[in-house]
């Protein structure tokens, strides 16, 4: 055999040889857990399992579970809904997880539902807005975060605060920027709001300027935006370029204004976020304790602030998931399925509770998370007028 | 290999869910065999008529949406959807072979890419047909008569009927005399059609056949993962292909399907044995280091290494224009 | 009216940005018949490291964007020298598999060692826009399209008033014959390498400043390149930089007037059109480079 044959064969003895590891000791309670961790939303998924990491090692903390220590195992989707499949796949069946967090992006979590339903295994969703997520008549899916209805109704009351007349949208092109646009056109429809431009960018688009220039030419005062913090960054700082001259709102909870503030600056000035979860003043969260608890281990991670606003679905998701397994007194996949029927807890974004949703006989669990607006103004994140002066 | 290594490759293969039975290892041997039929695919493309498609994930995702829509909106059942996948990706395979007659190496390439990017487009867009970037879930399990396909194994068997045939048809059509032109085609153009090879009708048949086999295995894929959404058609997918043609043995008939075996299972090993933040680190360092050390890819170089004369595998050279 | 003045304003910065990417690429794809799926993250490269010069080591923007230069050189070279010149008499399908490896393997490797967060580099020039009649453009932007034509122009002078840009040439037209008459074809390739891929760093470090840096930036990147490389035919330094100008304001006109999601849609259906109608690229002139 020549030198080459050698490598080859020792690829795949190495191949073969990771595939026939053992599992490791049984005794620690199993999460999976699936997120992007690479890829263009890697840095979202990493901040959410950050967030989780704080969840596990406080429950540790205080002496786990019936005295049963929580591991999370966690996978990469890479962005990829056959990965999303495959890592589902791989934790249920390798790692005999009870339970599943994930699986971020809607796709994502639609590919994974296949193989809950196979196994009977119960996923909380902690980021995915897709209504149809929890219309499907899939029973193991709970979701913690709000589809974009959800969050449009949320927003309802603050619209005539706002002051929108004439609105125009730019979204990125999936399922959630198009799931945003349609919800929140209806909602302001409703309002009595004249709707303008909808325009789409793909999801890696680095320039938005002919876009920007359409929605320009459309006469509005309000601009909705809706993509990750990166594009809206790119948004704002070329509709500064042009002189836009519009309010600008975004929506989705992935907008983190500190990053914003950091990253565009002046750009960024007097723009609204909706967000889930307000870090500069957690105080004026449902749970202030636990809001400043969770901010304050952030910082002591080292964890960028800018990440607070994801990460706390990452903490939310797990704290879920362990009440639930404490709730069942035991770590089966069907016990925990019935007992997040049961759970009510304080999450950092607020009360978390499932309610039915989606066909009856196979209703999934949609918890209605708090929704709330903040503004940057001066270079700081502040309450808007409206809500401050309450 | 020898009759008895063949035979006893048949009868593991046959036999693999009774001693296999741990599904998630099944599920990798499944993603296996529908990427061995992609690679198949290419393999004729890339590896006997020279042309390197890098816009396969484009009849790959057609056979996965043709098949999806059917059975879902217009509730066909799984194998008059599968027969209308593999022939709407043939029907594209045509158009891609028609626009490109007339261009060689990177050329094709372009036009393979950019076909592939404007389908991705549409598949996002035109959100009446394909339901958008949501996707289409709830992709129905095949049916075989009055049995479910549903099973893990059950589908293996699908899986492995789709892989043998495509392998079937493969080694008939090269050991053919259209096999004989694809490689006289890729050789040496100019002296294939002075010897009376028609350039055009060959390179568009194995455009449609190649196109046909990868909307196969998208209906597969289809119905197999019961999700179909945009990301079929992302660049990654053509670049897993190609790798595992390459790494594999293009120009060979088993290399593409070793290729798709150890490409299949790397990443899964991987995930087993690396933390996440070094797998594709690993991934890519190790795909770099495979074709470093075997260039013309797994297959011919075992073949040259058993037959004692390490630098006597087949070369086949891709002309650039 | 004033929608596609502004339209065009925009489409030709971006075009300028395009040009620069897809000349490195040319020369590496014409000259060297490398597919080169790595050119992206030389691109992503360049954009950390300029964000490394200016925050980390507080450096002047200019020295920050010469530092990239160098070190997209300097990896260029030795990816050539250790990867690629063994691989030299492989097919290309090989050399391009060894490319993907290099891709995945630096994407995930900026990825470990920056994070996923995109970073912001800084840059002393004005945020208010100029403002000429009915059209806006940033200051970054006026400069990023000066310095763009600076280095394309440069490129020109030496692929042809050096000797290394005549060995180029000659390398291009016939390998062999150059080598027979005494042009080391191993340097030039490792030459052309560093080259394209000092470009494509230094596009990075421009564009850098303009957008954000994140690990997968390059990705669109590449694919931009290659389309641009296609519009102006291999190894065809004016027809890329005529081809980049063109993509980039076709597609700002297709999102403007056709439809946002379609937009990058523009870019496909203009290469497919131009490889059926003309094979060789809408500026070819048979086996030059230049």
């Amino acid at each position: 055999m020549g030198k080459r044959s050698i490598v080859l064969v020792a690829l795949v003895l190495v191949a073969l040889a990771a595939l026939t590891v053992p599992g490791a000791s049984q005794a620690p309670l199993k999460i999976g857990v699936i997120q992007p961790l690479s890829g263009p939303v890697a840095a979202s998924g990493n901040y959410i399992r950050m967030g989780a990491e704080i969840a596990r090692d406080w429950i540790n903390a205080r002496g786990g579970i019936a005295g049963r220590k929580v591991d999370l195992l966690i996978e990469d989707n890479k962005s990829d809904p056959k990965e999303a499949a495959s890592a589902a796949e791989k934790l249920i069946v390798r790692d005999k997880v009870p339970v599943i967090m994930g699986a971020w992006g809607s796709s994502m979590t639609l590919a994974a539902m296949p193989k809950l339903e196979e196994y009977g295994v119960p996923m909380v969703v902690e980021t995915s807005s897709a209504a149809s997520i929890t219309k499907r008549g899939n029973p193991w899916i709970f979701r913690i975060s709000p589809p974009s209805e959800m969050e449009a109704l949320g927003l309802e009351q603050y619209v005539d605060k706002l002051g929108v007349k004439r609105v125009d949208f730019l979204a990125v092109n999936t399922d959630w920027g198009r799931g945003a646009i349609s919800a929140f056109g209806d909602m302001l429809q409703k309002k009595g709001a004249a709707v303008g431009a909808k325009e789409f960018m793909d999801q890696s688009a680095t320039d938005m300027n002919a876009q920007l220039t359409k929605i320009k030419a459309t006469g509005g005062d309000t601009l909705f935006l809706t993509t990750a913090v990166e594009q809206i960054t790119l948004v704002m700082k070329q509709a500064q370029e042009q002189r836009l001259g519009r309010k600008i709102v975004t929506t989705g909870g992935s907008s983190s204004p500190t990053q914003l503030i950091k990253q565009a600056g002046a750009a960024a000035e007097g723009s609204y976020h909706i967000v889930f979860f307000m870090p500069w003043f957690p105080e004026a969260m449902p749970d202030g304790k636990l809001a400043k608890a969770f901010v304050d281990e952030w910082a002591k991670r080292g964890h960028p602030f800018e990440g607070l606003t994801e990460g706390f679905r990452g903490h939310d998701g797990i704290a879920t998931i362990a009440e639930a397994i404490k709730v069942a007194g035991k770590d089966e996949a069907a016990a925990i399925r019935d007992a997040l029927w049961k759970v009510s807890l304080m999450g950092v974004n607020g009360p978390i509770k499932f309610e039915k949703d989606g066909p009856a006989g196979k209703e999934s669990g949609q918890s209605k998370p708090s929704i709330f607006v903040v503004q940057i103004r001066d270079g700081k994140v502040a309450l808007p007028d409206f809500l401050a002066k309450k | 290999m020898t009759a008895l290594g063949r035979g006893l490759l048949a009868a593991a293969m046959v036999t693999l869910p009774f001693w296999l039975a741990d599904p998630y290892y099944l599920h990798v041997v499944i993603m296996a065999g529908i990427f061995g039929v992609l690679a198949l695919s290419l393999n004729l493309l890339l590896g006997y008529a020279g042309q390197l498609s890098l816009g396969h994930a484009a009849f790959f995702g057609i056979g996965a949406y043709t098949s999806a829509l059917l059975t879902l909106k217009r509730e066909w059942s799984f194998w008059p959807a599968l027969a209308a996948a593999i022939a709407l990706a043939a029907a594209a395979g045509w158009i891609i072979g028609r626009l490109a007659l007339k261009l060689r190496g990177a050329y094709f390439v372009l036009v393979t890419i950019s076909f592939a990017g404007v389908i991705s487009l549409v598949s996002v867009n035109w959100i009446e047909l394909t339901n958008g970037p949501l996707g289409l879930p709830g992709v129905p399990a095949p049916d075989l008569g009055p049995w479910s396909l549903r099973t893990k194994a059950a589908y293996y068997y699908l899986v492995l009927a789709a892989v043998a045939l495509s392998y079937a048809v493969c080694r008939r059509l090269v050991r053919s005399r259209i096999g004989r032109a694809f490689v006289a085609l890729r050789e040496n153009e100019p002296l294939a059609e002075s010897i009376g090879v028609d350039v055009t009708h060959y390179l568009v048949l194995a455009a449609v056949v190649s196109a046909a086999m990868a909307g196969l295995g998208g209906s597969l894929y289809a119905h197999y993962t019961r999700f179909v959404s945009p990301e079929v058609f992302l660049f990654t997918y053509t670049v897993t292909m190609v790798i595992m043609v390459v790494a594999g043995g293009k120009g060979t008939l088993a290399g593409p399907l070793v290729g798709a075996v150890l490409f299949t299972a790397l990443p899964e090993a991987l995930r087993l044995a690396a933390s996440w933040q070094w797998q594709m680190l690993a991934y890519g360092s190790l795909l770099v280091l495979l074709v470093f050390f075997l260039p013309r890819g797994i297959v011919p170089q075992i073949v040259a290494s058993f037959s004692g004369h390490p630098r006597s595998a087949p070369t086949s050279r891709t002309p650039l224009q | 009216m004033d929608q596609l003045l502004q339209h065009l304003v925009n489409g030709l910065v971006l075009g300028g940005t395009y040009a620069l990417l897809g000349i490195g690429l040319t020369l590496i794809f014409g000259l060297m018949n490398v597919v080169n799926f790595a050119h992206g993250e030389f691109y992503t490269l360049g954009a950390y490291v300029a964000f490394a010069a200016l925050t980390l080591a507080g450096v002047n923007f200019i020295v920050g964007i010469l530092a990239a230069i160098v070190a997209g050189a300097a990896l260029g070279w030795l990816c050539e020298v250790t990867l690629l010149r063994p691989l030299r008499n492989e097919s290309i399908d090989t050399t391009m598999l060894v490319m993907i490896g290099v891709w995945i393997a630096m994407q995930n490797g900026e990825l470990l060692v920056w994070g996923g967060v995109a970073k912001s580099i800084p840059h002393p020039f004005p945020t208010a826009p100029l403002v000429m009649g009915p059209v806006a453009i940033a200051p970054l932007r006026v400069i990023v399209l000066v310095l763009a034509v600076g280095l394309i122009a440069s490129s020109w002078l030496l692929i042809h008033q050096t000797k290394l840009g005549r060995a180029m040439r000659a390398t291009f037209q016939d390998r062999d014959t150059a080598a027979l008459m005494g042009v080391s074809i191993g340097r030039v390739h490792a030459a052309t390498f560093a080259f394209g891929s000092a470009l494509a760093s230094a596009a990075g470090a421009l564009l850098g400043p303009v957008f954000l840096a994140y690990p997968s930036m390059g990705d669109l990147a590449s694919l931009k390149a290659f389309s641009v490389v296609i519009l102006g035919g291999l190894g065809n330094l004016t027809g890329a930089t005529v081809g980049g100008l063109l993509l980039g304001i076709a597609e700002e006109l297709g999102a403007g007037y056709i439809s946002s999601g379609y937009r990058d849609a523009v870019g496909f259906v203009i290469i497919i059109m131009v490889l059926v109608l003309r094979p060789s690229g809408l500026f070819a002139r048979q086996e030059r480079i230049g």
